[in-house]
């Protein structure tokens, strides 16, 4: 089969199962609208894998599979195909998409059996994944905007699912409108971009970014990407646009898994790893980046302490994580932030779903105050959140060391790097460290604070098996990047990472200082560092959570007024009502009443007043008197003749 | 003043107050004579203008068979007596006769302006009435319809064969459009 | 020229005149009359009016056409007295009337 084919099917297949259950929406047959849209995503998975194959098969400079379906937009220099890329960086997200996709897709079925939706709710999943596929593969700016506007409107559905509850319906809105900021502004860098170089394919602007030193375009492009990353701020929940992810948990659980945690979410970390030259010719930008990015890390995460929500903290923590990940691109570490993007994929796809399944065993309860020794309960679950939470605090060998050590290493060796910035990405372990310590430990360890009436139940296969799949990879899906620091020791593994991501992605140089024979040993502090600290944290969290009850109540306590800001999430979404939302709805209600009812809609019944009375003139003319009609055309006549004749 | 002069101001005469009989007589019969005294006037108007082959078809289609159409058709209804002859409303009946008045001033004014100065002169118009005594005859009539105009004249007759047909169609309807059974 | 001529001699504008006049009286026949047999007749009336016209602009100008529009104004004329007294016909049956005045169904 060639390679366009591949593609083709590889999109299609999720459409396909879109129309297959979105035509017949209504119905309740939970197991035939899961295995149609479990089998769409099985279809793209197994195209991804033979498509990465294909890839591995050729040379590395020329790994590169495109498809152009058809010439979409066509106006004079402007051109757009609807083109399609495979290289090393999205096939590695199509991999994920679908593979870590299909797992929630089966996951769903166990999940959503009880739902009335069912049918409706795996063609909304469909159709993301056709979203996300679209805006991973698309080879321009805009053919990407099309996914991206299209997992944007699936998120919202998918949020506000259970629309019959209004607060989840309004945070779905919330959800949209939020992005809606970042999408005008990722449409505006559009502009500036095809302004600045007359071309929005992806390729073309990453071969002529280069030029743009020499050429002076420098504040465009750097204006430009910084409109593109104020979108990413919007679709990836960062400062300042994160406010809608955590309240996008309204959603149900493999939802939050899938978009909110794994897929959608990493768009705007994708975007600039796919724009890689471009950004590094806007080193402002790159900074800028860098900084949100560690400043996000460190704020989700302090937010992450103190909820008591189980799937906010976990969406805390998915805001905090996609801080790293830009603070990893934001010093020119694209493949960290792609190997980051990829272990985090797996291991909070793995928790959400984790947590999906102890919602599910407590009859929906999500508090996890009232949680607690689920251990023996639901052993399956634990066990496979274990690997999860081991993965995300960093310990070694786990999936989530190799990516953040790396991450940790490059913000602070990378010449666009700064030790501050590795120090917010230290103190961002530290309390992940912490705050998931305290999830597992109120979760499933210590007392059972269990409501008598609710019966804990380990879920059924079709639930367990994911999360054993995802537990798995969460262990060794690390491995593929490990650092050469370590690997000299282990018989000199390859960096498959590094090797596969070299043709497409620029490489920063470390910082002058950091050469030479210390460089190594700088490396190993620096990683013990981390894990030193990530591991006080996690076990001074663990003793105050189970060994020492009421100690977190206390600190809370002394910490007062700290405490509650940080609950009420520093009063950002206050803020936000305050400043800009209020403000806007009054404004937007005078502009009504003063503008619109006093002039526009005076002036446009003043209009029909008038047609109207000319209306009934006319009317009483008719009075069905054939003679009167016939005067008519005689007066008529003598007003056509006299006016000929006297001209 | 010669005799085809008088002849002129006779007819026009005889004309114009046949037509207002039409017009003014309230029996719907009295009109009806009326009207076939201005077709024999009219008819004899062709003949003052040498036109002689449609001076007989005037007399013979209009004076004969529309004409006994009309009386039948007003001996098949049996009007006793008219209630009303003419329409009511005097501001609409004003305008009308006002309308009228004007269209006739305007065509009257029109006609003597354009022919005494705009248009030709007394001679050019003398040469061309001798001109057309050439032409007006019926054969020259006869070969113009049948030679020149002969589409026009089949679908003339396709159209009567229509018309025909059809009002054989309206007469046996019972009611026609508002037919209650 | 002299007024005399006017009475004396005879031009296409008295005969032209006649037609207009004659015009008008159908017309104010079809305004006023409430007889629908009446207005069918003051139609007639109308349409000799314009036969004289061509008449007489075929006359003075030396051209046959124009009796061969009167010949064609003829047929439709009979054709549409025909068509309106077997309209009037088919009312009269259904009404027991003839005067437009209760024929006014097309009122907006």
């Amino acid at each position: 089969m060639n390679q366009q084919a591949l593609i083709a099917i590889l999109l299609l297949s999720p459409v396909v199962g879109f129309f297959l259950n979105g035509l017949r929406f209504r119905s309740k047959n939970y197991i035939l609208a899961g295995t149609i849209a479990t089998l769409a995503v099985v279809i793209s998975f197994v195209c991804s894998v033979l498509l990465f194959l294909d890839l591995v098969g050729m040379p590395p400079e020329a790994r590169r599979i495109t498809a152009n379906f058809f010439e979409w937009i066509a106006v004079d220099k402007f051109k757009v195909n609807a083109g399609f890329v495979v290289d090393q960086i999205s096939s590695i997200m199509i991999l994920i998409i679908t593979g870590v996709g299909a797992l929630i897709h089966l996951f769903s079925i166990g999940y959503m059996h009880h739902d009335k939706g069912v049918t409706k709710y795996f063609a909304y999943l469909n159709l993301f994944i056709f979203n996300m596929l679209i805006l991973v593969l698309g080879d321009s700016l805009l053919t990407m905007f099309v996914g991206w506007e299209g997992v944007g409107l699936c998120s919202y559905l998918l949020i506000g699912f259970w629309f019959n509850d209004s607060a989840k319906a309004a945070a779905g809105m919330k959800a949209f409108i939020t992005n809606r900021v970042g999408d005008a502004a990722f449409i505006i860098g559009m502009f500036i971009l095809f302004m600045t170089f007359g071309t929005l394919n992806i390729h073309e602007l990453n071969a002529l970014a280069p030029t743009a030193l020499e050429a002076s375009w420098l504040g465009a492009v750097t204006l430009g990407t910084l409109m593109l990353f104020i979108g990413a701020t919007g679709k990836s929940a960062q400062i300042p646009l994160y406010v809608w992810l955590p309240d996008a948990m309204a959603g149900p659980t493999p939802v939050s898994a899938l978009i909110h945690a794994a897929t959608m979410v990493t768009a705007g970390v994708y975007m600039i790893v796919r724009l890689n030259p471009l950004f590094i010719s806007a080193p402002n930008t790159m900074m800028v980046v860098a900084i949100i990015g560690a400043a996000t890390a460190v704020l989700a995460a302090t937010i992450g302490l103190t909820q008591h929500d189980i799937k906010k903290v976990l969406a805390y923590s998915t805001v905090s994580q996609l801080g790293y990940m830009f603070l990893a691109v934001g010093v020119g570490a694209f493949g960290a932030g792609m190997f980051h993007l990829m272990t985090h994929a797996f291991f909070k796809a793995l928790m959400f779903l984790g947590s999906g399944s102890v919602i599910h065993a407590m009859h929906e309860e999500q508090d996890i105050r009232k949680m607690g020794g689920l251990r023996k309960y639901l052993p399956i679950t634990h066990a496979t959140f274990f690997l999860g939470w081991l993965a995300i605090i960093g310990i070694p060998p786990f999936a989530g060391f190799f990516s953040k050590d790396e991450i940790l290493w490059k913000a602070y060796s990378s010449s666009a790097g700064h030790i501050l910035l590795w120090a917010a990405g230290v103190i961002g372990a530290a309390l992940t460290a912490f705050y998931m310590t305290r999830l597992m430990a109120l979760t499933f360890w210590g007392k059972s604070r269990v409501d008598k009436n609710v019966h804990p139940h380990e879920s059924p296969i079709s639930m367990t098996i994911p999360l054993i799949i995802l537990g798995i990879l969460s262990v060794i899906g690390g491995w593929v990047g490990i650092p050469h620091v370590i690997s000299q020791y282990l018989g000199e593994v390859p960096n498959f990472w590094e090797h596969w991501l070299a043709p497409v992605i620029r490489i920063l140089p470390l910082a002058p200082a950091e050469h030479g024979a210390d460089h190594e040993a700088l490396e190993w502090t620096l990683m013990s560092v981390s894990v030193g600290v990530a591991a006080i944290s996690a076990i001074s969290a663990y003793i105050m959570y189970t060994k020492k009850e009421g100690s977190a109540d206390r600190v809370a306590k002394a910490f007062g007024p700290v405490y509650q800001l940080v609950n009420k999430k520093y009063l950002v979404d206050e803020a936000y009502f305050k400043g800009l939302i209020n403000p806007l709805i009054r404004g937007s209600k005078n502009l009504w009443y003063y503008v619109d009812v006093n002039i526009i809609d005076k002036a446009t019944y003043k209009v029909t007043d008038i047609v109207r009375g000319g209306g009934s003139f006319v009317k009483s003319l008719q009075t069905g008197n054939m003679q009167q009609y016939a005067m008519y055309i005689g007066v008529g006549v003598v007003v056509a003749l006299s006016f000929v004749l006297m001209r | 003043m010669t005799a085809d002069v008088f002849l002129f101001w006779f007819l026009a005469f005889m004309t114009i107050v046949s037509g207002l009989g039409v017009v003014l007589m309230a029996n719907p019969i009295y009109s009806a004579l009326s009207l076939a005294m201005t077709m024999i006037s009219v008819a004899a108007i062709f003949v003052t203008l040498q036109a002689y082959f449609l001076a007989g078809v005037q007399i013979i289609v209009y004076a004969g068979a529309v004409m006994v159409l009309f009386v039948m058709v007003l001996m098949l209804f049996d009007l006793k007596h008219e209630l009303q002859a003419f329409t009511r409303g005097r501001a609409t009946g004003a305008i009308k006769i006002a309308t009228v008045g004007i269209l006739s001033g305007l065509v009257v004014g029109a006609v003597t302006i354009g022919l005494t100065i705009g248009g030709k002169n007394q001679a050019e118009v003398a040469s061309a009435t001798k001109a057309a005594g050439i032409v007006d005859t019926t054969r020259g009539l006869s070969e113009a319809l049948f030679l020149k105009n002969v589409f026009g004249f089949e679908a003339l007759g396709v159209l009567l064969l229509v018309i025909a047909v059809g009002t054989v169609a309206l007469s046996r309807s019972k009611g026609g459009t508002h037919a209650r059974d | 020229m002299p007024e005399t001529n006017i009475i004396t001699t005879i031009g296409p504008e008295h005969y032209l005149v006649l037609s207009a006049l004659l015009f008008s009286i159908g017309m104010a026949g079809v305004l006023l009359r409430r007889n629908l047999i009446v207005l069918l007749m003051s139609i007639e009336l109308m349409l000799n009016a314009v036969n004289i016209s061509f008449i007489t602009f075929s006359h003075y100008s030396g051209k046959v056409e124009g009796q061969i529009m009167v010949f064609f104004v003829m047929t439709i004329a009979a054709a549409e007295a025909a068509v309106g007294l077997a309209l009037a016909v088919s009312i009269f049956k259904r009404f027991k009337e003839v005067n437009i005045r209760f024929f006014e169904h097309l009122k907006g």
